[in-house]
């Protein structure tokens, strides 16, 4: 078992690895995911005990215990012991990490060395074997082998003692598909009764590998869970972030990056900078990494991880005795793109008039940000984009004008910030933004470019939510795709969560993260898009998702 | 739909007519009176012919015909301009509060609408002025309070079907106020209906005044051209019935035509179905 507390490493005065706790079980393997640069590597080496060696302004300080003994206040004599005995390394490079001039079976058997000869190449062979290394090969020397059979004699190295903690650092980058496969297999069956710790960016490699995952970043866990719930639900921003960011068979929305990048942080979250969602806490203290609103999910967020932005409680919305929107439940979270799909007079505007104030409640609860929404102070963070772009702005008001309305209406700024605002906003969704232009009339405009004015006049009150109601149903494809981009960029930089209507499930899929289906007023199912669209396979009509 | 009005209508040949002869009749009513400011003194003659001195002659009491047919524009374009303004300032306000606020006021107002439509309101007029006499303030009051309900009742549909309109919608995502949909969105949509709207009532004004004028039951000493046919009239047996009743009944004609026309190219204007290719 090995035990972590408040592992701090520096490097020249700088944290990367900052007060990090870290537990790992016997049979369990804890996969470490964060981009290049959070500590990821650091991490491996320091439980190494290979910081104090490597570097020479390296400091340490915490506690890595491997079965009650601190490795940090080891001898070097102490440490050379247990290495590979107790704690071996599967190392990244596979290049750099074996020796050129001595051949794979001596560079096995080298951890064995204090043993018999005969006996410790017996073993190395043995383990060769196992990995599936070609053993007719083991004398030859590493720049004559394949990348796959080098990396499979770097793992026969890190096995060959027996250690009880395995620490595999992208066992696996630079390897196609298959030789993943068979090595991720193999890894399973080796570390079953050892601690591993793997260390990777390659979610698919973590997700088919390790029990429990953790993210990284900036030299702290942000998040730590069950590996399935933890890439299903992600529960802290950076995850869902890069989860977003990396293509997977089952996702069907459209890659998603991170808005910055990565910067070093000394005081407060390492990723407020880059969050959606952060407040001014998140600057000036660092979370702890605490449980989260899961019983398996740590996360370390003041916020408690993404927030839900928007509770629907048991909403009714009833004409005379007709009830178009009946005790619908809905949960909509910050940075997420919630589909309602549903055929018509499924009660999806109405829902959607109801939520914006449009259409008095006839019963049930709607939040936002937790509080309950009441009155036209909401209207700052909720915006809705309608479905006909030519309709929703007057045909009085130039481009200037109707942008600016939000605006002047909520009463913001001076009339010369009011202008910048307009223009910044116009350059967002890409239109122009000189005089010309500004004193145009809607009709003068193209059916895109209209709507994408609607777009901007939505977000220049820079609000948290948008309702999207068929926004571009009466656009052609081309324009379709440029204004979902649009919008999904916008999500990326600002955190925007996308409540969209449409019945068009083929760009439901391309642009959800989760789809609701919307049946006589009701929600009749909702999941995860790729859940959702797995049952539209399945069946050959269409009623399943768009009818009973 | 977003139309530049008055540069429609000068492409059409009755909007242009109908603009000159308005501002023809609008300027002599402004300016001419300082000119021809004499119309009560006395001269020597009377049923004098043209001359260098009176233009149209003199009437029964050697008055200048001239400068009272003058005069009688000012009475007439301001009755058209006031009772105009202030009928349809009555209907917008009955029409869209009632469109608004609909409910049991709606019910109320439009209950009275209908009322005052059956109504043969031109009865009520004449009674009432021959009892008041009305000058030129009061027949315009009096003609706005009898004739806003066929506006109201138009506004009113219109404001119920603006109100719906998404651009309205998206204004109160805004968080906008029911004053602000009112002012900066309502009533600018209106806009066209409200322009037809006064030039029909103030053709109707300018009918009205002169008609009760005619039939003698203004207030005597009002100078109007209807006042003026009335009196010149009861000379029809003199040659000054040439110069004293044609000119006030050609200008009251042009003046109603004016406002024909240019209620009639708005309309077309307005309605696209009516607009040619």
């Amino acid at each position: 078992m090995l035990e972590i507390s408040k592992l701090t490493v520096s490097y020249g005065g700088r944290k990367i690895i900052k007060e990090l706790d870290l537990r790992l079980n016997k049979g369990k393997i804890l996969s470490i995911v964060g981009e290049s640069g959070t500590g990821k590597t650091t991490l491996a080496h320091s439980i190494m005990g290979l910081i104090k060696e490597r570097s020479e302004n390296g400091l340490i300080q915490g506690e890595i215990l491997l079965d009650g003994n601190d490795i940090n206040k080891m001898s070097k004599e102490e440490l050379r012991i247990i290495r590979w005995s107790k704690l071996s390394l599967v190392f990244q490079n596979v290049e750099d990490a074996l020796n050129p001039v001595y051949t794979i079976l001596d560079q096995v058997k080298e951890p064995l060395l204090e043993k018999n000869d005969r006996e410790s190449e017996a073993k190395a062979i043995y383990m060769l074997e196992m990995v599936g290394f070609p053993v007719h090969r083991a004398k030859a020397y590493p720049h004559q082998l394949s990348m796959g059979e080098k990396q499979k004699a770097l793992i026969a190295m890190a096995f060959v003692c027996d250690p009880e903690v395995v620490i595999l650092d992208e066992p696996t980058s630079a390897m196609d598909v298959i030789s993943k496969e068979s090595v991720i297999k193999l890894l399973k069956t080796l570390c079953k009764d050892r601690t591993a710790l793997l260390i990777t960016h390659d979610l698919t490699t973590a997700a088919s590998l390790s029990d429990n995952m953790a993210i990284l970043y900036g030299g702290c866990i942000v998040e730590l869970a069950p590996t399935s719930l933890l890439l299903s639900e992600p529960g802290h921003p950076y995850s869902r972030g890069l989860i977003r960011s990396y293509p997977d068979m089952d996702r069907t929305k459209d890659l998603q990056g991170i808005k910055g990048t990565p910067e070093f942080i000394e005081n407060g979250c390492p990723f407020h900078r880059r969050c959606t969602q952060s407040i001014d806490i998140c600057k000036d203290k660092r979370p702890r990494l605490i449980a989260g609103n899961h019983p398996d999910r740590y996360i370390a967020c003041h916020r408690g991880g993404i927030v839900p932005l928007l509770e629907v409680r048991g909403l009714v919305k009833s004409f005379g005795d007709f009830k178009a929107v009946d005790s619908v439940d809905l949960t909509l979270f910050e940075g997420e793109t919630l589909t309602l799909v549903g055929e018509s007079g499924a009660g999806k505007t109405t829902l959607a008039k109801t939520i914006m104030g449009l259409l008095e409640i006839t019963d049930g609860e709607i939040y936002l940000e937790g509080e309950k929404m009441k009155g036209n102070a909401f209207h700052r963070r909720i915006q809705m984009i309608f479905q006909n772009p030519g309709e929703s702005i007057s045909h009085r008001l130039n481009i200037f004008e109707a942008v600016e309305e939000p605006l002047r209406i909520q009463g913001i700024g001076s009339k010369d910030d009011r202008f910048i605002a307009v223009r910044k906003v116009l350059s967002d969704v890409q239109l122009l933004t000189d005089d010309e232009f500004l004193k145009r009339y809607p009709h003068e405009l193209s059916g895109g470019e209209a709507q994408r004015i609607v777009i901007a006049r939505a977000l220049v009150l820079n609000p948290k939510l948008i309702i999207a109601d068929e926004p571009t149903s009466s656009l052609d494809a081309s324009v379709q795709a440029k204004i979902m981009k649009l919008l999904n960029n916008i999500q990326e930089e600002r955190g925007l969560s996308i409540l969209f209507i449409t019945h068009n499930i083929a760009l439901a899929r391309k642009i959800s993260d989760r789809i609701a289906v919307m049946q006589s007023g009701k929600i009749v199912k909702r999941g995860s898009s790729s859940k959702i669209l797995e049952d539209y396979y399945k069946t050959d009509d269409n009623h399943t998702i768009l009818g009973s | 739909m977003h139309v530049r009005l008055l540069i429609k209508i000068k492409e059409d040949i009755f909007g242009k007519l109908g603009l000159v002869l308005m501002a023809l009749f609008i300027f002599s009513a402004l300016i001419l009176p300082f000119i021809f400011h004499d119309t009560e003194s006395h001269s020597q003659t009377i049923f004098g012919p043209p001359s260098s001195g009176h233009i149209l002659g003199t009437n029964d009491v050697g008055q200048d015909i001239f400068s009272r047919l003058i005069h009688g524009t000012r009475t007439s374009v301001f009755v058209a301009v006031g009772a105009g303004f202030l009928s349809t300032l009555i209907s917008t306000f009955v029409g869209v509060s009632a469109g608004i606020i609909g409910g049991i006021y709606d019910k109320i107002l439009m209950r009275l609408v209908d009322a005052l439509l059956v109504i043969p309101t031109i009865v009520i007029l004449i009674l009432t002025a021959s009892y008041i006499n009305p000058g030129v303030w009061v027949l315009t009051l009096l003609i706005s309070l009898l004739y806003w309900q066929g506006g109201a009742r138009v506004i009113r549909s219109q404001t119920l079907s603006l109100k719906e309109r998404m651009h309205i919608s998206a204004a109160r995502t805004f968080g906008a106020g029911r004053w602000y949909i009112i002012f900066r969105h309502i009533i600018p949509d209106l806009g066209p209906i409200l322009v037809v709207s006064f030039i029909h009532r103030a053709r109707m004004a300018v009918f009205m005044e002169a008609g009760l004028a005619f039939i003698g039951i203004a207030d005597p000493l009002m100078i109007s051209w209807g006042m003026m046919m009335h009196h010149a009239l009861k000379f029809y047996y003199l040659p000054v019935w040439k110069w004293w009743l044609i000119p006030p009944g050609v200008a009251l004609s042009l003046l109603i035509i004016s406002f024909a026309f240019l209620g009639y190219s708005l309309e077309k204007v307005l309605e696209p179905r009516l607009r040619n290719a």
